[in-house]
């Protein structure tokens, strides 16, 4: 998926986790889900379950564990749209 | 070493729903779940377990300065009601709660006779920075009773791997401490490197 669109999408998802507006705004690439957005571990979860509903994609736990970022989350999305 | 975190039940029961499909599966193993669905109170098993689990990993992480997002890879055990044990990568963390219908406090530590303190405490904000601050500002005022010294001597900074530490006159020190906030609650845990009146001045490798 293109990186923009990719971006843009899981921004709608994270939205209702985040509790740094700036962090939000400047989101990118590099951003990290707790350290930047401030997002709670249990919300991260729900992070997790909504890429699955979104994209159709199961993430296992071992992907899940490096999921700490929008990088690591686009690169585990990317992957499992690839193999199906 | 110690590690903690807090659980405010009321805010956590409008913002998460443990009860979404999945949500139990990706957190906790067979057997845990098995022990919140047969529990009488679902929500505060559901809190108890994740609090275990998240300050046990805040151990881990000033062990060995990796992160990692895998809450089902760490085991609890419950011994007492308050009382437990979780196991992760081979490595054991025993805990203790405290326990009432507004919130869960948890610590855990990793030796059997340790110097802790530990608070928790309600505030009016719920805003993440000013928790944060608030957090930090007692645990100083904390250190600097304890140790007696100026608390204008003693900061909480960052270390090496990215670990907040506390420094005494610029020199790092031994002492392991845990900060945590959600929704209405601030919780702090302290565990003092012993002997509790001798401080650090030289770099720590």
């Amino acid at each position: 998926m293109e990186k923009e669109a990719l971006i843009a999408q899981l921004k709608t998802i994270v939205q209702p986790y985040i509790q740094d507006e700036e962090a939000f705004n400047n989101l990118s690439e590099n951003t990290d889900f707790v350290k930047d957005l401030k997002i709670n571990s249990a919300n991260l979860v729900d992070v997790i379950l909504d890429l699955e509903e979104v994209f159709d994609i199961l993430i296992e736990n071992a992907d899940m564990e490096k999921m700490l970022s929008v990088k690591a989350a686009m690169d585990i999305v990317n992957e499992k749209l690839a193999a199906k | 070493m110690i590690g903690n975190d807090v659980v405010d039940l009321k805010v956590a029961a409008l913002e998460s729903n443990w009860m979404r499909l999945g949500f139990l599966d990706k957190v906790f193993s067979e057997e845990e779940q098995e022990v919140i669905l047969n529990s009488e109170n679902k929500s505060q098993m559901v809190w108890l377990f994740w609090s275990m689990k998240e300050a046990a990993y805040k151990i881990y992480m000033q062990q060995f300065g990796v992160r990692i997002f895998n809450p089902k890879k760490l085991r609890c055990e419950r011994h007492t009601e308050n009382k437990g044990l979780v196991h992760f990568n081979g490595h054991k963390y025993a805990t203790k709660s405290e326990i009432t219908n507004d919130f869960i406090n948890t610590w855990a530590y990793l030796e059997t006779s340790v110097n802790a303190l530990i608070h928790c405490f309600k505030i009016t904000d719920s805003s993440y920075i000013t928790q944060s601050l608030a957090a930090k500002q007692k645990l100083l005022k904390s250190f600097s009773e304890i140790k007696k010294v100026s608390v204008t001597d003693l900061e909480i900074k960052s270390s090496k791997n990215n670990i907040p530490r506390l420094f005494y006159k610029g020199y790092e020190q031994r002492d392991s401490f845990s900060i945590a906030h959600h929704g209405f609650y601030v919780a702090c845990a302290i565990s003092f490197f012993s002997p509790i009146l001798k401080f650090n001045t030289h770099p720590l490798c």
